[in-house]
């Protein structure tokens, strides 16, 4: 809802009197601190036995290397109602692997990362999600008239409160496009997410991933998304992301990113 | 019933104390020329010490022991009037007076007396400014602004262009009462800021308390810009209006029903939509507004008046969304003469402000509105030369509609949905007195009561531990509470009710015949707060009252200035310094959700605020030029610790810099009226930049780039600053011809500097890199617009 309003705010800003243009600001560096991105997602009907969780380290705002791997750290995941535990092995490149996981809807699981004899840990549970009913493209039903629009078509669930996670990826893109969907006004809909670029041509190809997600996973993803698409003199006062990848040896050491386990529908379409 | 009860035992307290052989003159007093009654003019008794400045109504009364007087009007711009007076028993003399019309262009440039400091009177803190010197400030596109030129003043700035509203010493934009011929305004800013919502043509006078707050005013705790709109001319038919880059204006004025009444329409239009139209775009931005007003006076001790405000902004964006929003209001008021030294004013004024938002691409609306009732009665009494007595009564009447979705369509993907609405009723009733209690010393008392209920006719979110927020230990975030149930409250109960006593105390000390020493004190409550966490309140953000879960803010602010007028007052200064502390200032968790959130309470904090300053105003009213010299330093601070949500509250429990802390802000307005032809204006203005995020660290996730923040607002933007340059042209006028035109030429922003409204961090869509991009609104711009008057 709001941020429909203020992108919308933005906009007429920006078509109706402002300028922009890119500067150079110097900003305070922060000591680095540990990134853990563990999204164990599960696609239907897969058995998401294979799973990857990344490792790195924050760098500068504005440093050339984007991602500084973290190597030599212990990952494992254990699921709490069965106690089994899954070694995820380092791969000496900032990547830990598992081939033998088993994703169990419903079901707690703990993460558990030690860095610097230092203990990470998080709790999450695996979240289920329905299928996508229907991919299908448009144009001029966006805000730029000429571009081209994929468009997916869901159901919500009945009287659940339901937290949805959207991704589209364009084939050989740079960026993904993340949508955080609520079902708040929309309970027990056929639900319809848009996403338009006026970069796609007829013959590209875009990935879409439909994840459902934890409450908590929302509030986290929501705020995140928020923070990396809003700018301008209407956007909320930007504040530090905290995930709940927490740090039993020393609090104060929290590590960024998020621990994560989702069912996801995906499907891929291709612009015609 | 006990209000009543209250006047009269008043009323019998003052006769009886001050019944004593004296004679009282009232009257009002007014223009010669087009009949409005003139606010602030002094009236006193040559040789002695009794004297008394004109009410909004242009009315006095002075009591003087009975004898022979030389009765003296004065009001700068105007021909002094003297008349021998014989004070036997109560006597009405109305005075007209006349515009200093040898030297007309010197009288346009005087005018600015009313707002030369009054050493005299206890009141401080307050900065008055008359429709003419608003009018030769340079402004942007040629638009006159009432609120861009009460931001040259100390102690007043803004977020900068873009940003709705205005901030007084460290308050925010929702702490200001904003008050159009008494009707409360909700939201003064057009097209986010550019403009303010009123139209110069029609307003006389405003006068901003920036401190020093009258126990007659309450429900804000930061400032009270009271606002004046014309009566209209009672003399004969005046058209005005103006033709600019933006928009156009166009007033009428006349007397009605044989000079007892008049009435003003003002309206003003924008037609950005027409360039859009030009450049083939398919969409629409665009203002508008309407002021109006009536009176008409019954017999002497009568007058009543009709006043309106109407204004809107659109934006139409074809296919995917329209947005418009604005402020209604209209007044009637009642003036009754009691007697010769009771004057009275019964006022019925309603007000709303609201904003529809409809999103065409999701097929839905989005409305949101406040409105109030509001009815006040006012009085002042002439008790002695000494004494005079302000009291009254005051209730408002509130609806809160936080917001309401709906589908627009069979296809939409939303259901309707009603965020619950909410009602309160608040009052007030306040005593103050103005006392001269020697030649030199005089002092200003008053307490206002105020009273809040926060009515019933909704149900309340019960949350576990009556935590609405708390602090998640694990994750180090504060999170909503858990809802366990609700509480229905039926429409005859109240969910919460609060009152408060509100002292207020004003004293000065006339040092010498130039110069004084003053003193206040004001203590302030406010029940209604303007949830807001964007970088800059915008025109969709929400009303909210107090209640339940939300504290009433509660101020008190401390100020003490030294005054002095020199070289026979052609030179003014004033030295303020102030310290200002807010109780219960709402502070918002990281990533709060406020729009169409039913259980507000859930995303904020009870913090703290605090400012301090100090002000230097420097002016001269007087002579070919004309202008101020304003400088503020200034800090302004808040704190918002976890309380009952427990941990350590926002940026670790510590004191923290307001949106609204400038450290330094100066500026300098300056007007040269070269001859009869030309007239030249400057503006400059230097502002710290206002405090801001920003990121301290990046790391990938989901193949993003994503920042991580510094403590909130622990960064600064690049400092604020502008030259405005104006030059007004009138050509010659021909005899008999009663067209008056004149030409403004301008440039805003005169030497192009590119001022961030914001500075935004991301990733270059093409190559992926951080890259900080700023937003500036305006470069240069330069403008010209014709007025005309006949």
């Amino acid at each position: 809802m709001s941020k429909y309003i203020k992108h919308s705010l933005l906009f007429v800003f920006l078509v109706f009197v402002a300028c922009t243009d890119v500067i150079d600001v110097e900003v305070p560096i922060a000591a680095p601190r540990l990134v853990i991105e563990a999204s164990l997602d599960w696609k239907k009907e897969n058995s998401g036995n294979v799973q990857i969780i990344n490792l790195s380290l924050s760098t500068p705002y504005f440093s050339n290397d984007q991602i500084n791997p973290v190597t030599g750290a212990l990952v494992k995941v254990k699921n709490n109602t069965n106690g089994i535990e899954f070694d995820f092995v380092d791969q000496n490149n900032g990547q830990y692997i598992t081939a033998n996981f088993i994703p169990i809807l419903n079901q707690e699981y703990t993460l558990e990362v030690v860095y610097n004899n230092e203990i990470y840990s998080a709790v999450e549970t695996c979240m289920p999600v329905v299928n996508i009913d229907d991919v299908y493209q448009s144009t001029g039903q966006g805000f730029d008239k000429d571009a081209l629009e994929v468009n997916v078509l869901f159901t919500d669930p009945v009287e659940i409160e339901n937290f949805y996670l959207m991704k589209f990826q364009m084939q050989g893109g740079y960026l993904p496009a993340l949508f955080d969907i609520s079902d708040e006004f929309s309970d027990g809909n056929q639900m319809e997410v848009f996403y338009e670029d006026e970069d796609f041509k007829i013959g590209d190809a875009v990935d879409i991933s439909l994840y459902g997600i934890s409450k908590q996973y929302y509030n986290y993803i929501r705020l995140l998304i928020q923070q990396s698409a809003e700018g301008g003199p209407f956007a909320t006062i930007p504040a530090q992301l905290k995930g709940n990848c927490i740090n039993i040896t020393n609090a104060e050491n929290y590590a960024f990113g998020y621990f994560r386990l989702t069912q996801v529908a995906k499907e891929t379409y291709t612009f015609e | 019933m006990n209000l009543k009860k209250i006047t009269l035992l008043l009323l019998v307290f003052t006769s009886i104390l001050f019944a004593q052989e004296k004679a009282t003159l009232n009257g009002i007093i007014k223009d010669r020329s087009n009949g409005e009654t003139l606010f602030g003019a002094s009236v006193f008794l040559k040789n002695t010490s009794i004297g008394v400045l004109t009410n909004e109504y242009g009315f006095y009364s002075l009591t003087a022991p009975a004898g022979k007087y030389t009765l003296v009007i004065t009001y700068l711009g105007y021909t002094s009037f003297e008349q021998e007076v014989n004070l036997l028993k109560e006597q009405k003399f109305d005075v007209e007076l006349l515009e200093n019309s040898t030297q007309l262009q010197e009288v346009v440039i005087n005018s600015a007396e009313s707002e030369s400091v009054s050493i005299k009177k206890p009141q401080m803190s307050v900065l008055k400014l008359n429709a003419t010197t608003i009018k030769q400030i340079p402004v942007v596109l040629g638009e006159v602004d009432v609120l861009k030129a009460i931001m040259m003043l100390p102690g007043v700035t803004n977020n900068g262009e873009g940003s709705s509203g205005f901030n007084v010493r460290g308050g925010a934009v929702d702490q200001n009462l904003v008050l159009l011929d008494e009707a409360i305004i909700y939201n003064t800013s057009h097209l986010f800021g550019f403009f303010s919502v009123f139209n110069a043509d029609a307003i006389k006078d405003i006068k901003l308390y920036k401190g020093g707050i009258p126990a007659r005013f309450g429900g804000r705790v930061s400032s009270v810009l009271d606002v004046l709109q014309k009566d209209g001319n009672s003399k004969q038919f005046k058209m005005s209006g103006g033709i600019g880059l933006i928009s156009s204006r166009l007033a009428i004025e006349a007397p009605l029903f044989n000079e007892k009444g008049s009435f003003i329409i003002a309206g003003r239009g924008s037609y950005v939509n027409l360039f859009l139209e030009m450049l083939d775009k398919d969409y629409g931005v665009g203002f508008y507004d309407l002021n109006l007003k009536g009176n008409y006076g019954v017999n002497d001790n009568n007058k009543l008046f009709v006043s309106g405000y109407f204004g809107r902004d659109n934006m139409d964006f074809d296919e995917t969304f329209s947005n418009n929003y604005g402020n209604l209001s209209g007044n009637l008021r009642w003036n009754h003469i009691f007697s010769d030294r009771l004057f009275s004013n019964l006022s019925v004024i309603y007000s709303e402000y609201d904003y529809e938002f409809g999103l065409k691409l999701f097929e839905f609306n989005w409305k949101s509105s406040i409105k109030n009732y509001n009815l006040k009665y006012d009085f002042r009494y002439y008790a002695n030369d000494a004494i005079k007595l302000n009291f009254g009564a005051n209730i408002i009447g509130y609806d809160f509609n936080p917001g309401v979705i709906y589908p627009t369509s069979e296809t939409s993907a939303v259901n309707y949905f009603q965020l619950d609405e909410k009602r309160a009723f608040e009052a007030g009733i306040y005593i103050s007195a103005e006392q001269k209690v020697s030649e030199r010393f005089s002092i200003e008392y008053g307490l206002r009561y105020s009273m809040f209920n926060r009515l019933g006719g909704q149900s309340m979110a019960l949350y576990q531990n009556n935590q609405p927020v708390v602090y998640n230990e694990q994750l180090g975030i504060y999170e909503t509470g858990t809802i366990i149930g609700e509480e229905d409250y039926s429409k005859n109960e109240n969910i919460a009710t609060f009152n408060n006593f509100e002292p207020r105390l004003a004293m000065a000390l006339e040092l010498n015949n130039r110069s004084s020493i003053k003193a206040g004190f004001s203590r302030t409550a406010q029940y209604i707060h303007l949830l807001s966490n964007t970088t800059n309140v915008t025109p969709l953000d929400v009303w909210t009252p107090s209640g339940k879960y939300i504290d009433p803010q509660l101020a008190n602010q401390y100020s003490l200035g030294y005054y002095k007028n020199f070289k026979d007052k052609i030179f003014s200064l004033e030295i303020e310094a102030y310290y200002k502390t807010v109780d219960n200032r709402i502070d918002y968790i990281d990533g709060a959700n406020l729009i169409g959130n039913n259980y507000i309470e859930g995303e904020i904090l009870n913090g703290e605020s605090q400012a301090y300053g100090l002000e230097f105003l420097l002016r001269k009213t007087v002579g070919k030029f004309t202008g101020w010299f304003a400088y503020t330093l200034s800090k302004t601070e808040q704190r918002t610790l976890g309380g009952s949500a427990g941990g350590p509250g926002i940026n670790n429990g510590d004191w923290y810099n307001s949106a609204y802390d400038r450290v330094h802000d100066f500026s300098i307005t300056g007007a040269y009226n070269l001859n009869e032809k030309w007239t030249f204006g400057a503006n400059f203005v230097f502002q710290t930049g206002r405090p801001v995020t920003y990121p301290n660290g990046q790391y990938i996730y989901e193949g993003l780039s994503i920042a991580s923040y510094t403590d909130r607002n622990s960064e600064r933007l690049p400092s604020y600053n502008r030259l405005d340059i104006s030059a007004t042209y009138v050509p010659k006028n021909k005899p008999n011809n009663r067209w008056e035109g004149e030409w403004v030429f301008g440039v805003y922003n005169a030497y192009n500097r590119k001022n961030a409204a914001a500075i935004s961090f991301g990733q270059n869509a093409e190559t992926g890199a951080n890259e900080a991009t700023r937003t500036a609104i305006f470069g240069i711009v330069p403008s010209v617009t014709y007025n005309f008057k006949f």
